[in-house]
């Protein structure tokens, strides 16, 4: 009897073992089907909603997957691109993100696909350095975030505030913010990456081409202009200006809505947070930050995620031929409907207002599109660096200044050395 | 009135009854054979938890020792640089700070959860205090570390409750800024956690007041031991075999301690307050430096089983 259960559960075991082998080796979808791997369980049913317009189009339906920690879903893409586990889509970061994954051989040329886009006018030619390596495409735009502040309309309102178009009046309208007993900005390191937000914005604002250089490696975080970026921060935070460091990031919505910060920067994606907080465009808007002096070029900081395609994906010819349509309008309409953000393709029509505003400052003042910070250097570079600025914002004083951007620099040559090797 | 123990230890043992002869039959051979099979019956037996250990410890943890020599970042073909990532580790002064907060958490988490463990379960088992009493310190351990985190987030946090709670009593002066400054922050947090530990040390040193014989406690009581005198005397010395228990996983959590760190200061602000083993998750599944991350292991393992076989040699009664 013993013996009899004990086979029983053996062959249980080997059934199980051998359910999880075919489980790996089946990790593309159906033939109709692609599978789709991310890491943002905020976008499954926009994931579902476009993979069902693509099949129309294609043939090709989505079968999402999600990894709940980002750090984890890294880790999962850059084993899974080694080996037969791959996905047919994975979601991605531009920037030298992509660039990673994409000189090491594990993704699809997608130029074909890319200059099909440029024809048919779904993608502006000028981002493509965004979503290249070596001078070849290797992801398609999931979408294109624009980083403004977004403010609350009713303490606008009640100071009789106005949407500052110089840093005169950026800075006037946080004072009699701050006088009024309201917290002007948010700011906080403590979901880590977002310490580099008022960096990247105050230098960008500041001298975007010196921005451009130093993402690229072409300048140094100990140089004057970096310097004055954290000066200006550092006067900011003497100003009583900022939430506290260890503010919850996850508070920023609620924040903002209830009054007790009046303005945060922050890519349109979060857009979607804020409506489905309840919020219209009665209660907020948004705006570019001026530059810091009115000589400057504007500028604006852009972010996008990326679609891609393993090398190794089961259906990897499909996948390509799905990403070819994913710029399509028709496809691209349900997308933006869906997750409350800017489409990738200029043609796609806008709904949300806060947005379309955004868009209309946007074709007005013409700025300098620039990389986020987070996909524009190395990403062990731009991870350390964000370490160091979450330092500062904790202590920021003048003192701190000279010894952070030391820091900085000394692992700029460090990281940048070891991503020259390859 | 009681009988001395040489006595006892030197009682002859009753004669035991004759055994039965031996068979004759093919001796020598069938001997060699039984002690075989015998053997064989023991390694199969044996088999399914030696490949489970081998496959599930012994070969990771040989792969990390590996993957410590080499460069890999998850991507490129690994290159063999030796003992370079070992010699980087040593010079970082992100490193030395990591191997410093280790010590602080593991003397924190051993003093803090194996004294407040002992200290509630003795209050809790002899003042007959309400059960529910017991229950406010043992429930925690019911929950994860991911949600004591999360908890003491909501309390720990500039605008949260605690000072919120100050500032309502007018105790403006003791607000802090608890997870931004180093070494506060670390130590709020094995506060933290041992809130959250102190439950099973509780558990077991209330298991261990059971098993002290009551005629041991009279008996001191007759010989005019009372109150404290009474436990450190009578009851401490008989708890010795749980203290060593509780001690022993006390270390161990205090080692490997991971979750409440990284929900409640991402191992910041900056590196402050990194462990050994957020430093190891940071530069494995963060940065993808696999080779680095790799070295950090291998040192907390060899930190983990010295300390571990230090301790409990010193600790468990020797044999013969």
């Amino acid at each position: 009897m013993i013996r009899r259960k004990s086979l029983v559960a053996a062959a249980a075991a080997v059934l199980m073992i051998s359910a999880c082998a075919s489980g790996s080796e089946t990790s593309g979808g159906s033939d109709d089907t692609l599978s789709l791997n991310g890491d943002r369980a905020d976008f499954v049913e926009a994931y579902e909603a476009v993979g069902a317009e693509l099949q129309e189009i294609t043939g090709y339906g989505i079968d999402p997957r999600n990894v709940p920690s980002t750090e984890n879903y890294q880790q999962v893409i850059r084993s899974s691109l080694q080996s037969n586990s791959a996905t047919d889509l994975v979601k991605w970061w531009s920037g030298y993100r992509l660039q990673d994954l994409a000189r090491s051989g594990g993704l699809v040329n997608l130029d074909a696909e890319w200059e099909a886009a440029v024809d048919n006018g779904w993608v502006n030619p000028d981002t493509a350095p965004s979503f290249s390596y070596d001078g070849h495409v290797y992801a398609m735009p999931m979408y294109k975030s624009y980083w403004v502040i977004f403010y609350n309309k009713k303490i606008y309102d009640d100071l009789g505030l106005s949407v500052p178009t110089t840093w005169d009046e950026f800075i006037g309208n946080a004072q009699a913010i701050k006088d009024a007993g309201i917290t002007p900005f948010f700011a906080t390191q403590e979901a880590g990456w977002t310490s580099f937000i008022w960096f990247g914005e105050i230098l960008s604002k500041l001298d975007p081409q010196f921005y451009t250089d130093l993402m690229n490696g072409e300048a140094s975080y100990t140089d004057e202009p970096a310097r004055q970026a954290m000066q200006i921060w550092a006067d900011m935070y003497a100003k009583g200006f900022f939430t506290s460091p260890d503010t919850a990031w996850d508070d920023e919505p609620a924040l903002l809505k209830s009054g007790e910060v009046a303005m945060v920067p922050m890519g349109t994606w979060r857009n979607a947070i804020f409506t489905e907080n309840g919020m219209t465009d009665d209660d907020y808007g948004a705006f570019v930050m001026p530059t810091i002096t009115p000589d400057v070029a504007p500028s604006v900081i852009i972010e996008s995620g990326v679609f891609a395609v393993p090398e190794k994906a089961p259906n990897k010819d499909a996948a390509v031929e799905a990403l070819g349509e994913w710029l399509n309008p028709d496809v691209q309409e349900v997308w933006v409907d869906e997750i409350n953000d800017i489409s990738a393709n200029p043609e796609v029509p806008i709904e949300n207002p806060v947005l379309t505003s955004v868009t209309e400052q946007v074709q007005q003042s013409e700025p300098l599109e620039l990389e986020r910070y987070w996909e524009a250097s190395p990403p062990a570079l731009v991870e350390g660096n964000v370490k160091d600025l979450a330092t500062f914002m904790v202590q920021p004083s003048p003192d701190n200044i000279d010894a952070t951007l030391q820091k900085m620099q000394e692992r700029a040559d460090e990281e940048w050395a070891k991503w020259e090797q390859g | 009135m009681t009988e001395p123990a040489g006595q006892t230890a030197v009682r002859p043992r009753a004669p035991e009854p004759e055994r039965k002869a031996p068979r004759a039959r093919n001796r020598g051979s069938n001997v060699r054979y039984d002690g075989f099979a015998a053997r064989a019956g023991s390694a199969v037996h044996l088999l399914p938890a030696v490949l489970l250990v081998g496959v599930l410890l012994l070969v990771p943890f040989g792969y990390t020792v590996y993957q410590s020599l080499t460069d890999y970042d998850g991507l490129s073909t690994a290159q063999f640089v030796g003992l370079d990532n070992y010699v980087a580790l040593f010079g970082e002064e992100r490193f030395h700070r990591s191997l410093l907060n280790t010590v602080i958490w593991m003397v924190g988490t051993l003093l803090l959860p194996v004294l407040l463990g002992l200290m509630i379960a003795v209050l809790t088992n002899a003042s007959g205090w309400a059960t529910w009493v017991r229950y406010a310190f043992v429930l925690p351990y019911a929950i994860s570390g991911t949600a004591t985190a999360v908890i003491w987030g909501f309390m720990l946090r500039s605008d949260g409750a605690i000072n919120q709670v100050l500032g309502a009593f007018g105790l403006d002066e003791l607000q802090r800024e608890w997870l931004l400054s180093w070494p506060m922050n670390t130590i709020v947090m094995i506060l933290a956690n041992t809130w959250q530990a102190v439950g099973i040390a509780v558990i077991l040193f209330l298991v261990g007041l059971q098993t002290v014989p009551r005629e041991t406690v009279e008996a001191g009581m007759l010989d005019g031991a009372s109150g404290f005198r009474l436990f450190r005397s009578i009851v401490f010395p008989q708890l010795r075999p749980v203290t060593v228990v509780v001690v022993g996983i006390s270390i161990a959590n205090s080692l490997r301690v991971f979750d409440v760190i990284w929900l409640l200061t991402n191992g910041g602000p900056g590196w402050v307050s990194e462990t050994l083993a957020v430093t190891m998750y940071r530069m494995t599944f963060v940065l993808s430096e696999y080779g680095h991350g790799s070295a950090v292991a291998v040192v907390l393992a060899v930190i983990v089983v010295s300390v571990s076989w230090v301790y409990l040699r010193q600790q468990m009664p020797k044999r013969g």
